[in-house]
């Protein structure tokens, strides 16, 4: 775990603690009603003050008490096009089985006409009912956990399709390239092709040129 | 499976069975191929008589390119007026099979190469334009040599799938082929631009002989003035640019290089779909595991009262 991510989870950890703090309570709007106090927004002196805390701009958490829910807001670290796209993909299949996931909120909140709650990417809301169930301190572990890994699994999903790109696009231009087409490449060769060990496959291009392959070699260890 | 092959597998397949010696049987089969290309096998007047017909989707551009005399050359004795409803027919006679059990596997290799035969001719058209051209180059510096000669032959255009094409275009030191793919969703794009960044660096890193290749979302300036070039500016288009050079276009490596570069489009999205399929799998994954830790916040079940098979129950005494 990296130097500061560790302080960031701490925080999130004992704000969330310190914000489960919920008790039934039924709508003073209308009658037989109990709905989440934070979602329905109906009474102000309810809600508690919402709290922002945030790694960098591009990771934070937004925790918004009320007397009765918590909501919890995350976004999720994409540094390019790809996480981007790798975060909406995963979001929306955790959304779309919100069902069992029983804190899961089916959308992330909306974006709020003042843009101070810009591009959050996955909510959860957690009522005095869930309390009352679950155990809090193991709600408040899901939590942190979620957090801990769904940037761990972003990222080597990124490396995942980058070195299978690579892999695909060697093994494609490699049977153009060569001189003599073999009829079949078997998996080894390709193995040793992506674990950067290219000795072999130089050898098969040029045969006869030591320097070219010494030079090779030096690339290698430079990447 | 990482390449994909040349040849159509259940031609194939049904070809080996039936040249296998197994009684003469009633065929009548469509065989789907990539980008739309549609086979049928068939015995229209007896048993022993197999029609193989194909239908492809640029036929009359291929046929332009020299593809009747490709088909010709290749499958020579066998051709018979195409079926009605298809582009170009083979008629095998099964009482009248090579010898030679070699001759019969080239035979089927052949016929289930049909798609990728026919789809050949504007290649080796260019290949052919190619080795004209740089004969005529040699006479020439590359200052003086005059203007038809610089420039490289015309652009063949193959309108193989409905939004895109190949382009084919010979100059006197190389071979241009143009393919434009359509990314049908921003995932596909965004896969699509990892998987074709790694092609164009492929050349940098490991294959220093490979051809190169450009990626741009516009039409490449080879493709100026060419009608029916689709210009849409919302990077949905992609154009795939594989410059062959002299060491590929030597006469012993055309066919294998004709082959495998047709192969590029079908190859290219596969394994986008299939990277995208994993990425899948690995979430569902991941979600489970994420279902389990939450799992853990409910507390145990607190016993239930047990019953034995016949219905009784054991009370634990001063409870």
């Amino acid at each position: 775990m990296s130097q500061s991510l560790r302080p960031y989870l701490q925080c999130v950890r004992s704000s969330v603690t310190a914000a489960l703090c919920l008790s039934n309570f039924a709508s003073q709007t209308s009658e037989r009603h109990n709905v989440p106090e934070i979602e329905a927004q109906t009474s102000p002196e309810v809600l508690l003050t919402p709290l922002v805390i945030a790694r960098n701009e591009n990771e934070k958490v937004l925790i918004e008490p009320s007397v009765n829910s918590v909501r919890i807001s995350i976004k999720i670290k994409q540094a390019d096009e790809i996480e981007n796209i790798l975060v909406h993909k995963f979001t929306r299949f955790l959304t779309q089985r919100a069902e069992a996931f029983f804190i899961l909120r089916r959308k992330p909140i909306k974006v709020s006409p003042t843009r101070s709650r810009l591009g959050y990417d996955i909510s959860f809301l957690i009522t005095n009912f869930h309390t009352e169930e679950m155990l809090k301190h193991k709600l408040v572990d899901f939590i942190i956990q979620f957090m801990e890994e769904v940037d761990k699994e972003i990222s080597e999903m990124k490396l995942f399709l980058n070195a299978r790109a690579r892999f695909v696009a060697e093994s494609f231009l490699t049977p153009v390239s060569l001189r003599k087409l073999p009829r079949r490449y078997d998996a080894k060769r390709f193995s040793s092709l992506i674990k950067g060990k290219r000795t072999q496959l130089v050898e098969d291009c040029n045969g006869a040129r030591p320097l070219f392959k010494h030079f090779i070699n030096i690339q290698d260890t430079n990447i | 499976m990482l390449l994909l092959d040349y040849q159509n597998v259940l031609i194939q397949s049904v070809l080996t069975e039936r040249f296998s010696g197994a009684p003469p049987a009633h065929i009548d089969q469509t065989v789907s191929d990539f980008d739309g290309v549609t086979f049928h096998i068939s015995t229209p007047e007896t048993k022993t008589q197999i029609l193989v017909s194909l239908q492809i989707r640029c036929f009359k551009e291929l046929v332009q390119y020299g593809a009747e005399d490709v088909l010709q050359r290749e499958y020579g004795q066998y051709v018979v007026p195409p079926e009605t409803g298809y582009d170009f027919s083979v008629l095998i006679d099964l009482e009248n099979l090579p010898a030679d059990k070699d001759e019969r596997d080239e035979l089927i290799k052949k016929i289930s190469l049909l798609k990728r035969n026919a789809m050949a001719a504007p290649f080796e058209h260019a290949y052919a334009e190619y080795y004209k051209l740089k004969e005529a180059a040699s006479k020439y510096t590359t200052e003086e040599a005059p203007q038809g000669v610089r420039e490289g032959g015309e652009v063949m255009a193959i309108h193989y799938r409905d939004e895109e094409a190949i382009y084919v275009k010979a100059s006197h030191d190389r071979v241009t082929v143009i393919f434009s793919t359509i990314f049908r969703e921003e995932t596909d794009r965004v896969f699509g631009k990892v998987f074709i960044q790694e092609f164009v660096d492929a050349r940098r890193r490991a294959i220093q002989n490979a051809p190169q290749v450009l990626f741009r979302n516009d039409p490449p300036l080879e493709l100026q003035g060419v009608p029916g070039v689709a210009t849409a500016s919302d990077g949905e288009v992609g154009y795939v640019t594989f410059v062959l050079f002299p060491r590929h276009l030597t006469p012993q490596r055309m066919p294998d290089v004709i082959s495998h570069i047709q192969t590029f489009r079908d190859y290219f999205h596969y394994h986008i779909k299939a990277s995208k399929a994993y990425i899948h799998s690995r979430m569902r994954r991941r979600t489970a595991d994420f279902l389990q830790v939450l799992r853990r916040a409910r507390p145990e079940n607190e016993e239930k009262e047990r019953k034995t098979a016949s219905g009784r129950t054991f009370r634990v005494q001063g409870a």
